[in-house]
This record gives C-alpha cells, structure tokens and sequence, in this order.
C-alpha cells in the first residue's frame, strides 16, 4: 500500500476567497435585479417616494457588501449614491443618474436589452 | 472556545462572517437572519458576543439591541454593530446606545476576528488546532 500525501488544509484565506467566490456568482440576479430597481428610480427627478426608500436601502447594502468581493470603488459609488438619495437636495442634476450607470459599468453589468 | 453570534439579514454577509471567523480564529459562529431570531438565538445560547447589522427590514440593529438590554437573560452580552458607512452621517447617531462597538461594511474577512478579540479584549482569539 502506497502512502499518499494528504492534501493540506486549505488556508483561511483560501476559504474565504473560494467562499467569496462562490457567493458572487450565487447573488448576481439579485444585484442586477437591485441595480434594475436603482435604473428605475433614478430615471425621473426627482425620484418619486416609493422608490426613494427603496433606493436608499439599496445603496446602503450594495455600499455595506460589494467591498468584500473586492470592488472597492463601486463601494464608493453606492456610498454616494446613498447620501444622494438621502439628501435630494444636495445632487446635481442627472448626478444619480450617472452615478447608477457608471456603477453598472464598474460592475461589468450591463442593463438588459429591452424586450420586443 | 469563543462562541459568536451573527445577525444580519444579508446571507453573504452572515456566510462571510461565518467563515472568516471559523476559519480565522476558529469560533463557533450561531448566526440568525432577523433581530427576533436572533434574541430567541441569544436567549438559549448564550454566545459570548453579538455581531449584529444596524440596517435589517421590519426591527433593526438598534431597536433590537434595546430590546436585548430589556432582557435580563441576554442584557450582559456584548454586542458589537456591524453597518455600512454612509456619507457625512454622524455615527455619533450610535453613541447612546452603549454597544461595545461599531465596526464597518466592508469588513476584512481575515481581521474581522482580530477587531472583535480587540474590542472585547479577547486575548485567546487563536486559530483552532485540529
């Protein structure tokens, strides 16, 4: 009977990143679902009351989770958009607009074709 | 060994968590996806600490902290909250609220360990042997 080297433990770091990226792939339809939502609210201003509310706890979650899989400046673009739309008063014009494509854009998530 | 408790609606969230700690300074990780499960969690565990996001739908962070100081059985534990920073707030906001401590989203999966061992002066947040 042959020894085998057993195979080693993978490290905690290992984990996590197999982890991380197990879990972006297993939460892209809800981040494109949460962006298709965010399209939706910024695409009149100012952003009717149903959505902002909405809009707003988008941002914060994307702001809070996206930095862990390592897209560090659409954490920074949610955290934008979030004061933005909590300070409505305080965006320029079509900045959330803008700010809601380039995050898709950072994201490599392009909007879905409109249908027939 | 350390015993923590997750509360976070979020599932990657509580599954990073998890991880993180597990693997980092082998933990044992409860985790609970609302504030009244987590109380309920609490109340019959008995973890040594909280990690509990500030934003969740229906009771959130801070609601059901106040309700955790409310309850004798679970009032002790310490409970560090765990929320995305957002633009020129005042995180003073927390201030009155007595937790051990506000971390950040995104949180360092490989550190996370080490800022609640930290912040709770755990000195013995060492990887598991196995």
């Amino acid at each position: 009977m042959s020894d085998q080297p057993s195979t080693p433990e993978p490290s905690a770091l290992e984990k996590t990143q197999a982890l991380l990226a197990s879990l972006w792939q297993r939460n892209l339809p809800t981040l494109r679902q949460r962006l298709d939502t965010l399209d939706q609210a910024v695409a009149v201003e100012p952003i009717a009351p149903g959505l902002l509310n909405e809009a707003i706890i988008i941002a914060h979650k994307l702001s809070g989770s996206l930095g862990l899989f390592g897209h560090h400046h659409a954490t920074e673009i949610a955290r934008e958009l979030e004061h933005l739309f909590r300070n409505p008063s305080s965006a320029a014009p079509g900045r959330t607009k803008f700010l809601t494509q380039e995050l898709r854009t950072t994201l490599a998530l392009p909007e879905a074709p409109p249908t027939a | 060994m350390r015993r923590v408790l997750i509360i976070d609606d979020e599932d990657d969230i509580r599954e990073v968590a998890a991880l993180s700690l597990e693997a980092v300074a082998g933990w044992h990780i409860l985790t609970a996806s609302s504030g009244a499960e987590g109380i309920d969690i609490a109340i019959a565990e008995q973890p040594d600490a909280i990690l509990m996001d500030v934003m969740m739908p229906g009771v959130d962070g801070p609601t059901t902290f106040r309700t955790m100081q409310n309850t004798p059985a679970i009032a002790k534990i310490p409970v560090l909250l765990l929320t995305a920073k957002v633009q020129g707030v005042d995180q003073r906001r927390f201030a009155d609220l007595n937790v051990a401590a506000i971390l950040f989203k995104p949180f360092d999966p490989l550190t996370l360990a080490q800022q609640i061992s930290d912040v709770l002066g755990w000195r013995d947040n060492q990887p598991a042997t196995i």
